[in-house]
């Protein structure tokens, strides 16, 4: 997570969900998908106990 | 006076003493909105019939000598996102505008109305509350009353401006990283992020649902504390509104300080803002004789990771249009929302797990203080059309984005906050945090009042409104 996602990654990453985006505007979204993955970088090495649950609690 | 500069308290005595009527007191703010809003873009709808059909409700109410509620008559505006019976409920959005009309009102809108206050319209705001200064492509930019030239912040910018300007002395805003906030301290005027959950978001459309809350602002603490009573309280049409019973704040306003631990934040809420910003915080805490210091553990992680839930359930939210009309959505949220899209669901898992760990961070913090103090944005309202990045503190950041940086760790975590507005804080307005453990609103209240009464915080009519 620590190089910039290129355009080349996005366009392949949204064809996989079927998102269309416009060639012109592929460099934005893979901008935007770094600075995501970068503050994600942050949290995501950051070592948690295995009990901690994820904070939604579902009620049935 | 104008309607909208008279405070809520005031107008629904005279309501309820028959000094006036609200049908008054709404033909008076109907007309200082026609008079502002072409300069201002607070209102996208003007619910004008509704408006004198409501007022009408109220007046007779009072000459059936029935109590017609503790806000009788009190003009307020909704954000765009509170469904409102009748109107098409836009959110911001071009697409949503083509939605059939909303068959009835927001839980929130229909308790102000219990409470006899009026709604007079709908308030623009940045497209699905993705932004932080209203600077919307579909309606335009919302104008800051203080100065035009300048966003009102956001989403919540309408809401905000309007209060400012006096248009209105109550609005309801949403709040999912600091939209009620970043307005509140870039228009001058108190808002009010209650705790997650304590107010119903039924008929609000949700952005990240995780992090969404609804809340007040008003140009008095009283003002607020009023509105917040008449909110409060459980719903179980909102799965995530909590059982706990309302607890009134308004009570609580003229007990004092004296018994409460207050400290300043430092650390990550003590940086990466112009000075200004952190002596506007340093003032407050001098005039609550706060002497103390405390950090809040991890808050540039919690940042991080609310940034990941909100592009990650924002994007889901919206992924069918995203995929069969991007065209319609505002360029300024379509590729984010996108970039979300693409987040893998291993980051969104790891940052709800990260969430629920800083809770007990934050639930230790609050162990050996009632009150924090932090600034709620490092710097005044930017000019409309700013450029992308700025420099803070020798750092280039994103002009909009850096906005929320001290307001969202604390929304992630789900604490009462409330944004004041420091008085005399130079050419542009400026907001502090103060911050409560979860459901403590009260003790935000007392704090508010006691700088209110001591001249500390205040937010007067602004003056460039048009």
């Amino acid at each position: 997570m620590s190089e910039p996602v290129t355009a080349a990654e996005v366009q392949r990453l949204a064809e996989i969900i079927g998102l269309p985006i416009e060639a012109e505007v592929l460099a934005t979204v893979a901008e935007q998908l770094t600075a995501l993955l970068a503050a994600a970088r942050l949290f995501a090495d950051f070592s948690l106990p295995e009990d901690v649950a994820p904070a939604p609690v579902y009620h049935p | 006076m104008s309607t909208g500069a008279r405070g809520a308290v005031e107008i629904a005595d005279a309501v309820r003493a028959r000094r006036t009527s609200a049908r008054e007191v709404a033909t008076a703010a109907l007309a200082e909105i026609e008079a502002h809003n072409g300069a201002l873009n607070c209102f996208t709808r003007v619910t004008r019939e509704r408006a004198h059909e409501d007022a009408a409700r109220v007046d007779r109410l009072v000459a059936e000598g029935r109590d017609p509620g503790p806000l009788a008559g009190v003009p307020f505006g909704a954000k765009n996102l509170f469904d409102v019976a009748g109107v098409t409920t836009l959110a911001g959005s071009r697409i949503n505008a083509e939605r059939p009309p909303a068959q009835r009102d927001a839980a929130a809108v229909a308790a102000l109305r219990r409470a006899g206050a009026v709604l007079v319209g709908c308030q623009n705001m940045d497209e699905y509350a993705y932004g932080f200064t209203t600077e919307n492509t579909h309606y335009g930019p919302t104008r800051n009353p203080h100065d035009r030239g300048r966003v009102a912040g956001g989403s919540s910018g309408g809401s905000a401006a309007a209060v400012a300007a006096g248009l209105v002395p109550l609005s309801l805003g949403s709040d999912t990283n600091g939209s009620i906030r970043v307005p509140a301290a870039l228009c001058g005027v108190f808002g009010l992020k209650p705790t997650y959950g304590r107010v119903s978001r039924t008929g609000v459309a949700l952005f990240a649902a995780s992090l969404d809350h609804v809340g007040p602002f008003a140009r008095s603490v009283r003002d607020l504390a009023l509105t917040f009573d008449a909110l409060q309280g459980p719903d179980p049409t909102d799965p995530a509104c909590a059982e706990r019973p309302a607890e009134p704040c308004t009570r609580e306003l003229d007990r004092g300080v004296d018994d409460l631990r207050i400290a300043v934040a430092d650390g990550y809420f003590a940086r990466l803002a112009e000075p200004a910003a952190l002596v506007a915080a340093e003032r407050v805490g001098r005039a609550l004789k706060a002497t103390r210091r405390v950090a809040i553990p991890e808050a540039l992680r919690a940042r991080a990771a609310a940034m990941v839930i909100t592009a990650s359930e924002g994007a889901q939210l919206h992924l069918d249009d995203l995929k069969r009309r991007p065209g319609d959505f505002d360029p300024l949220t379509r590729d984010r929302f996108r970039s979300g899209a693409l987040l893998p669901a291993s980051l969104y898992v790891h940052a709800q797990r990260f969430r629920a760990w800083f809770r007990e961070r934050v639930r230790e913090v609050f162990r050996d203080v009632d009150v924090i103090l932090m600034p709620t944005t490092p710097y005044g309202a930017p000019p409309i059309g700013a450029p992308r990045a700025t420099m803070v503190a020798g750092i280039e950041v994103l002009t909009r984005g850096h906005l929320g940086v001290f307001t969202s760790p604390l929304s992630f975590v789900g604490v009462p906050v409330m944004s004041v507005p420091v008085a005399d804080a130079g050419p542009l307005p400026l907001g502090v945090q103060l911050v409560a453990a979860p459901f403590m609103e009260a003790r935000l209240f007392r704090v508010a009042a006691r700088l209110e009464a001591d001249g500390i915080v205040a937010a007067p009519v602004a003056s460039a409104r048009g």
